[in-house]
């Protein structure tokens, strides 16, 4: 599933050969060459856009740096400031919270709209579209559209839900209690229909007689789902989940957008916050050291998931 | 797949970081000979003043042939994003305005050239300008900027909302006790949920040209003091300037929390808001809007008569080199000259950067002479101070947000800001 996380193993390690032979060995070498000559377009991308970038960021995040002046060397000074910092604490709670709630919630929204979408229903196609739209579009941009569908004067949104008497006195985006949902609202918007587009394929390689036997055999519709569709969907359950937690980790788009991280810091994620210390503090070695910490973070989330996961593969 | 997602946010990061380090080393200004300069030239001015820029510096373009400004307009976030990394790699403008108080930061890591000698170069006019304008453009004693322009905010309160609520419409309100009693007039319940359809005053605490400091002045106290050493939120007349208006916004709901800048001018615009506190750039939306608004100083408080000042100032490059430099100084005086400023102030609604410029030369545009006229009464925010993002937007508002919101009162939130920005103030 992933091209960085598997490291392209080099291939220039043939098996043992039954029987020596310098034709073979040729063979081998030609293969190899080819091999590397295919991959070497994506290894330059990714060690001139991904790798020098990431360790010029790592050596940043030893330094104290402000742009202009030349770079200080201050060794751990950026990590153990970090560990006592409040702000990062914050953003750190901030974001668990973004991501412990939307993550199950995409997840279980986007398998609920696709067994809806995986019937023969009136307008399936039109419905699918509705749904995945918003992830063709640029969040930045339709987060813009959503500050104005939520503002307590003008908002339609707003509008709606006076109606049936909620009323924010504030508008979402301005009370520290509201503003979190608000942006967690649209992220879940943005990312379902991506999921649930996977999640269909998976479902339409679940083979049908699997299903037809299961009702023979007496099994209903929940049973069915349980027994059949849940554990045969379990690989798409891990992707989704590895992509939709990493996702959430990064927030950042429409939280710049719609409250800048406010009011005071009760939506700043920790992208929010390198971007706060990077290029408003011009900080950038402090930056950097978040950046990297977030890094580890997703890292050691994403293999927790993996090894979870993996274990629970099911195949009939 | 997944960690090549997971590390796209922070490889964007570092390329914007290495962005700036590319190219380090090349110098921005290559001849040093007096021939033809042409000089790149930022600014943010988007907004409805952008036509009076732009007519401006190509009245300069076509004044003469030594030197040509290539000016390059962007909303101001994107300016203050590109500004610093542009600088250091050698591609940036030689020449950038910017709000003053946004100078000191940029100052003090050298990316800016001093320019003292402006002040005293003969035919450059530099004692004709605005006093309030010139000390802004001051950091420790250096001056690192010329005005671009400079303006007070005043009192906005709209007339016919004063008439409804049985007020003299030509009588704004002159003290903090007629400020706050009128804001309560005008505050309107009308369907009774608890949230007034029409508030008394529009002010805003964050993303905004600085108004609750205002207040703060008006009852003796301060963000910070005015040599930009002494935090003062933990003052005592600070605390209770803040503890009056907050009790009159949460009790009395004379106006929203939580408003950005372009909220409250929005409020005021839809006729939600019958006051706010705000500069000349409103003048032309609010007349489009069809409000019939009046102009004041803002009311006096119980310690002082006080308002606003704000400048953005021209700076240089620090790289710039003596032809450069020599070209932008004409440039700056060209643009403070009589004839740039009348046309100026005529069209941008601010007032001109001189003092010798009489009112009936700009009585084409009726607003313009009262911003010009409590110069002497204003004051610039957070002026001297190096860390104005720190102190502003991750120490001061926040604490203020916090308050409004019922989430700490002003005498354990203020004192307590107020330590954090005198650790910054002091460089730890």
């Amino acid at each position: 599933m992933s091209t960085a996380t598997q490291v392209p193993a080099p291939p220039t390690a043939p098996p043992p050969p039954r029987r020596p032979g310098r034709a073979r060995g040729r063979l081998a070498r030609r293969q190899a060459l080819a091999a590397w000559g295919f991959m070497l377009p994506s290894l330059v991308v990714l060690a001139i856009f991904v790798v020098y970038p990431m360790t010029q960021a790592l050596y940043l995040s030893f330094t104290e740096y402000n742009v202009i002046q030349a770079a200080r060397w201050v060794g751990l000074a950026n990590y153990e400031k970090l560990l006592s910092d409040p702000a990062f604490r914050n953003a750190l709670v901030n974001t668990l919270y973004y991501a412990a709630v939307t993550t199950p919630v995409s997840v279980g929204l986007a398998l609920g709209l696709a067994l809806l979408l995986n019937r023969r229903l009136p307008l399936r196609g039109f419905l699918r579209t509705s749904v995945f739209l918003p992830v063709v579009l640029s969040l930045a941009i339709v987060a813009i559209a959503w500050s104005f569908l939520l503002d307590p004067n003008i908002g339609l949104l707003s509008y709606w839900l006076s109606k049936v008497g909620i009323v924010s006195e504030q508008g979402w985006l301005r009370d520290p209690n509201l503003a979190m949902p608000a942006v967690m609202l649209v992220g879940i918007w943005k990312n379902v229909g991506f999921y649930m587009v996977m999640y269909l394929a998976g479902l339409q390689s679940i083979p049908r007689e699997l299903h037809e036997a299961a009702s023979i055999d007496g099994a209903g519709a929940w049973r069915r789902f349980r027994r059949i569709t849940w554990p045969l969907l379990a690989n798409q359950t891990m992707l989704i989940t590895i992509l939709a937690a990493i996702a959430t980790l990064q927030a950042f788009d429409q939280i710049f957008v719609m409250t800048r991280g406010g009011p005071f810091f009760q939506t700043e994620t920790v992208v929010m916050m390198i971007y706060r210390v990077g290029f408003q503090e011009f900080a950038f070695g402090y930056a950097s050291a978040i950046s990297w910490v977030l890094v580890l973070l997703i890292f050691g989330l994403s293999m927790g998931q993996l090894a979870y996961f993996r274990k629970r593969t099911v195949t009939y | 797949m997944a960690l090549r997602r997971a590390l796209a946010v922070l490889a964007v990061a570092s390329m914007l970081v290495l962005a700036g380090c590319a190219g380090r080393g090349q110098e921005s200004g290559g001849e040093s000979s007096s021939g033809p300069v042409t000089l790149k030239f930022w600014n943010g001015f988007t907004g409805p003043d952008r036509p009076a820029v732009e007519e401006i510096v190509k009245r300069f373009n076509d004044s003469q042939d030594q030197v040509t400004i290539q000016m390059e307009i962007m909303p101001w976030d994107v300016f203050f994003t590109k500004l610093l990394p542009s600088l250091t790699s050698g591609t940036g403008p030689d020449i950038a305005a910017m709000d003053t108080a946004q100078i000191p930061q940029y100052a003090a890591k050298k990316a800016l050239k001093p320019l003292d000698d402006y002040y005293t170069k003969e035919g450059t006019e530099a004692d004709k300008l605005i006093p309030a304008a010139v000390e802004g453009a001051a950091f420790e004693g250096v001056k690192y900027s010329v005005p671009m322009n400079f303006t007070t905010l005043l009192l906005y309160w709209n007339k016919g909302m004063f008439k409804e609520a049985g007020l003299d419409p030509e009588k704004p309100p002159a003290n903090w006790q007629e400020f706050a009693d009128y804001a309560k007039k005008l505050t309107k319940d009308t369907n009774g949920d608890g949230k007034p359809e029409q508030y008394g005053l529009a002010i805003a605490d964050h993303a905004t040209i600085p108004m609750w400091p205002i207040l703060f002045w008006q009852g003796g106290g301060a963000v910070v003091s005015e040599d930009g050493k002494t935090a003062m939120l933990g003052d005592p007349a600070t605390i209770e300037a803040a503890s009056y208006w907050v009790d009159l916004v949460r009790n009395d709901k004379i106006a929203p929390i939580g408003l950005g800048g372009a909220d409250a001018d929005k409020l005021f615009q839809s006729k939600k808001a019958a006051m706010e506190i705000v500069g000349p750039w409103m003048t032309t939306g609010f007349k489009d809007a069809g409000i019939d608004f009046g102009l004041a100083m803002p009311p006096a408080g119980p310690k002082a008569e006080v308002t606003l000042g704000t400048s953005v100032g021209f700076t240089v490059n620090a790289r710039a080199d003596q032809a450069k430099t020599d070209g932008a100084y004409e440039f700056f005086k060209f643009w403070n000259s009589k004839e740039s400023q009348v046309y100026w102030s005529v069209n941008s609604g601010f007032p001109p950067n001189r003092t010798d410029i009489q009112a009936s030369e700009l009585a084409e545009n009726p607003y313009v002479a009262a911003f010009g006229e409590p110069a002497d009464k204003s004051r610039f925010y957070l002026i001297n101070v190096q860390e104005f993002q720190k102190v502003n937007d991750t120490l001061f508002v926040p604490a203020l947000q916090r308050v409004l919101n019922g989430k700490a009162s002003v005498q354990d939130a203020f004192p307590k800001a107020d330590a954090d920005i005198q650790a910054v103030l002091d460089g730890s």
